[in-house]
């Protein structure tokens, strides 16, 4: 099945709302292998890059909002394409990232890594021995990603 | 499709052409002077010159985190927020052209390509006037070069 | 006598306890808070089980605080172990009454008012690992075993407890199972149906198990006594 052999999902990053890495794990192999230094760096950056891709919006101001309610913030960075990969980026309400990568053909990386959101409400959240914002080393949630991640 | 801009960015790091739509009419340069007090006129000036700069950093740390990642042969091509997407190409003389569009664009990279074949190639590059580096821009926003762009975006 | 020597005592200036008029003594406001439809939990029928469900979610933060509580006030895992046990104690005191009178409000034709508790230890443990489990988990338990070699030790086994559904033990302190407090439940149950225990605990079962890997035994220790009557019981019966 070559259409099944496209699809893949690389790795997913977790970085904490101060930009640190707190978790990273390789699912398949097709992307460069760094050091975890490099990973650090990286999340880093990306947090940087996150916040100034919100400043540079050149879009339209959309119209006030009605009386009452709030003005929706702007995203940052959703997704990132490249020739290789694709990045998909989702920001939690309290400024977590899930950095997931897929090869180009992944479909509907919203709802994955949306899911993986999950498994991190549920594992790492209510598990009471996590301490926040802290470097994730949680035994089911990794059982569990790995679950729903890793292709037999 | 709606554009919001359009930049390019030399080998030397430089922004040497930047271009903003906003609804569809063209703001280059061309605000009317009378309308705004030269301090004013300098302060927009200024921060449109650091969003390039922002814009430049943002796809320079970008490409390089593909580069990282993908290998050496990866080419960063776009990224998407909420509200804007931004594409980009990059010619073998390191020239950079970025361009700013709604979300619901799709791959760009073609028709970046074709700005740098069909117009600066032939109205920046060939032509005897423009010097061949750019420092601040000079000899890029010649008339063709303004002419055939706003065509080609417009239509 | 009591006019000895009233001077004595200062004489109260009653200018001030005339010019200064005692404070209109507070209203009393109770602190059980209403919902909107002033139905307290006082007023909910204990026999209601088929709306009782609540949410794992909800359940998990609140256990999860409670685990957080003990683990940052204890120094070992047996202490943490101890005080998850000491929480659920209670609970399954009153659990077996509450579950007795569900029991027999349930077969409604009976004339009985309430059921009569376990007596005899066989009844008691498929109680536990009936009765109690559905009322807690919504299932049983998977299985009871005996003891082979002590006969005051019996085993209730929960291949997947829900309430370790998502903890995960760090590896500095991979003994402890947070279904101490599950244990204490149980050992609640079996003092109040006048089984003393020398305690429930709860242990990891599930290593190398690639089906289970959370399995569970609680481990049930019976005084003597209470297996001395138990004999004498079985013989006169």
């Amino acid at each position: 099945m070559q259409g099944s052999d496209v699809k893949v999902v690389f790795a997913l990053l977790i970085i904490n709302k101060a930009g640190g890495l707190i978790y990273n794990r390789t699912f398949a192999p097709g992307l460069q292998k760094l050091d975890s230094n490099d990973y650090l760096i990286l999340a880093g950056t990306f947090h940087g890059i996150h916040a100034i891709s919100r400043s540079i919006n050149p879009a339209p101001a959309s119209p006030p909002p009605l009386p009452g309610h709030r003005k929706t913030p702007t995203t940052g960075i959703e997704s990132v394409e490249s020739s290789h990969f694709r990045m998909t980026c989702f920001q939690t309400s309290t400024g977590v990232k899930f950095l997931l990568f897929t090869s180009p053909e992944q479909p509907n990386t919203d709802t994955v890594v949306r899911r993986c959101y999950e498994i991190y409400g549920d594992y790492v959240i209510k598990n009471p021995f996590y301490s926040m914002e802290m470097p994730i080393r949680v035994e089911k949630f990794d059982r569990a990603l790995g679950g729903y991640l890793v292709r037999p | 499709m709606s554009v919001y801009a359009f930049y390019i960015f030399d080998r030397h790091t430089e922004c040497i052409y930047s271009k903003h739509w906003t609804n569809q009419q063209p703001t280059n340069g061309a605000i009317p002077a009378a309308a705004l007090t030269s301090a004013a006129a300098t302060r927009k000036a200024n921060q449109a010159a650091d969003n390039a700069k922002l814009i430049f950093g943002t796809v320079f740390s970008l490409r390089r985190m593909v580069r990282q990642l993908g290998g050496q042969d990866d080419l960063f091509l776009a990224y998407r927020t909420g509200e804007y997407k931004l594409h980009y190409y990059e010619t073998a003389t390191q020239l950079k052209l970025v361009m700013l569009t709604d979300t619901r664009v799709g791959n760009l990279r073609t028709v970046l390509h074709q700005i740098w074949a069909t117009l600066y190639v032939e109205y920046v590059v060939k032509s005897p006037l423009s010097p061949i580096e750019h420092p601040k821009g000079v000899g890029v926003a010649n008339e063709l070069f303004e002419g055939g762009l706003e065509s080609f975006i417009v239509g | 006598m009591p006019d000895l020597n009233p001077a004595q005592e200062p004489p109260l200036p009653s200018k001030d306890t005339t010019s200064i008029p005692l404070p209109p003594p507070k209203q009393f406001v109770p602190s059980l808070r209403y919902p909107s439809n002033r139905k307290s939990i006082y007023d909910r029928n204990l026999n209601r089980t088929k709306t009782s469900d609540i949410s794992l979610a909800s359940f998990a933060y609140l256990f999860n605080a409670l685990i957080t509580y003990h683990h940052a006030q204890s120094g070992s895992v047996s202490e943490i172990e101890n005080r998850l046990n000491r929480a659920g104690y209670p609970i399954g005191i009153k659990l077996l009454d509450l579950l007795l009178y569900r029991q027999v409000a349930a077969q409604s034709s009976s004339s009985r008012n309430t059921a009569a508790r376990p007596t005899r230890m066989i009844d008691l443990l498929q109680f536990i690992q009936g009765t109690l489990w559905r009322a807690l988990f919504n299932r049983p338990a998977d299985a009871l075993e005996q003891s082979t070699t002590k006969k005051n030790e019996y085993m209730i086994i929960d291949n997947e407890p829900v309430v370790n559904t998502f903890i995960s033990i760090p590896k500095e302190m991979s003994q402890l199972n947070c279904a101490a407090f599950v244990a204490g439940i149980i050992e609640g149950v079996c003092d109040a149906a006048g089984f003393s225990t020398d305690g429930v605990s709860a242990h990891w079962a599930g290593e190398g198990d690639e089906m289970w890997p959370g399995k569970t035994i609680y481990l049930l220790r019976f005084r003597e006594s209470v297996i001395e009557r138990e004999e004498a019981l079985k013989a006169g019966g």
